[in-house]
């Protein structure tokens, strides 16, 4: 898939993740996080793995996370790039 | 349950809310938003001014739930909508921690306020203007041109011939009669003479709407020292760093006393960022020290003739221009810059 415009998925709430897309010659992944200390190699590995299920491979990512449980991530993930499909 | 807020009923419950926070309800608003119970009572509010959220409270008893981050989270996607990806809050300094654990992050602190952001923010401003930065021993301006005077450019050529490298920073806030791109471009056409000046953006860094957190401060007096505190922790913390400035540099400020209380400030509060304030006296024409005001006046008056006085030839190009009468509004509400 490709991020063909800005788009946005999920909310500020407890448990949740903000994840932002836009369109990029390069893949880039920001990461901010309450908990960015003890978990940012984990966050950055499961947003690379749904990233290369949904076949992204450039774009800027960039996600604001609560404390997101794995499949949290993936769901924001995937809404984000299909939004940013739907143009 | 989360609505939009506008009837006057609802409105008078937001200003009550407030009322409870210390807060008064400004008008001039974007989006009012709320959240209610059950029984129609308002427990929390909240409001967007472009970038800017504000007027946010929640009821007492609600203040540990989740309705604080359900409500700063609907602020940020009304401003999404509106094209917004960057947004500021001020609060005060014991508070700021409810928006860090929204991923906000502290700006700077003064003793009354606290100013955060939401986005890729600064960093990004650093990111972008990150092939300009130079190490040696540099100056910076932060001027507004409304429009480009033959003071700024004496101002600019003095500083430039005493460091290695000065960065000229334009205020991009759209509040003064010549817009932003007409400034900057006339700044950029009025140094391209000097070959140490890079000219840039302020972005809402500097002197913009955002470092304006009078609406937390009932006290204009103590509103407008918190400001320019702000304001000069911005640069001395972020702008002067990233590239490497130690001296900063302001004309000498005859008429404005606004204008004139800062570069006190400056004076005072620089050094501990170990940056050295230069203040230059303003050179004069016949009618005195030369003045965008006074460039503004004659417009105003449609007298060109005594223009080039005050202006550079570049300036006096655009000023006789049909570009001008395009994309200029003189307003005299427009006093100020």
């Amino acid at each position: 898939m490709e991020i063909q415009s800005k788009a946005r998925a999920g909310t500020m709430q407890s448990s949740d993740v903000v994840v932002f897309v836009e369109p990029a010659d390069q893949l880039t992944i920001e990461i901010e996080s309450t908990v960015l200390k003890q978990f940012e190699h984990l966050i950055r590995q499961r947003i690379e793995q749904q990233l290369a299920t949904l076949e992204v491979t450039r774009g800027l990512i960039r996600v604001s996370d609560r404390g997101a449980l794995d499949y949290a991530i993936d769901a924001r993930i995937e809404t984000a790039v299909r939004r940013s499909m739907e143009g | 349950m989360l609505q939009s807020l506008s009837t006057p009923h609802d409105l008078q419950q937001v200003a009550a809310l407030l009322k409870c926070s210390g807060l008064s309800f400004e008008a001039d608003v974007d989006d009012v938003l709320g959240i209610k119970d059950l029984h129609g009572r308002l427990v929390a509010t909240g409001s967007r001014q472009g970038a800017l959220l504000k007027m946010i409270a929640v009821d007492a008893e609600y203040q540990s739930s989740e309705l604080f981050s359900e409500l700063i989270n609907a602020l940020i996607s009304c401003g999404y909508q509106a094209g917004i990806e960057n947004f500021f809050v001020y609060t005060k300094p014991s508070q700021y921690h409810s928006f860090t654990a929204l991923n906000f992050h502290l700006l700077c602190t003064s003793e009354h306020v606290a100013l955060l952001e939401y986005g890729r923010g600064i960093n990004r401003y650093l990111q972008q203007h990150a092939p300009l930065q130079r190490v040696g021993d540099n100056g910076g301006v932060v001027v507004n041109c409304n429009p480009f005077t033959l003071g700024h450019r004496y101002l600019i050529e003095s500083a430039a011939a005493i460091v290695d490298w000065l960065y000229v920073f334009v205020v991009e806030e759209n509040c003064s009669s010549f817009p932003f791109d007409v400034r900057f471009d006339l700044v950029k056409k009025g140094v391209a003479h000097l070959s140490n000046v890079s000219v840039l953006p302020t972005g809402p860094y500097a002197i913009s709407q955002v470092t304006f957190p009078d609406y937390f401060l009932n006290n204009s007096t103590l509103a407008r020292e918190q400001q320019v505190q702000i304001d000069i922790q911005l640069f001395g913390r972020y702008l002067a760093p990233a590239f490497s400035i130690k001296h900063r540099f302001v004309g000498f400020e005859p008429y404005c006393a606004t204008t004139s209380a800062y570069n006190n400030a400056l004076q005072g509060q620089l050094p501990q960022y170990e940056i050295e304030l230069c203040q230059f006296a303003r050179i004069e024409s016949d009618q005195g020290a030369i003045s965008a005001s006074q460039v503004r006046q004659l417009l105003m008056q449609h007298s060109f003739d005594n223009l080039s006085q005050l202006v550079p030839e570049t300036t006096l190009k655009f000023l006789t221009s049909s570009k001008f009468f395009k994309q200029v509004h003189l307003d005299p509400k427009f006093r100020r810059h």
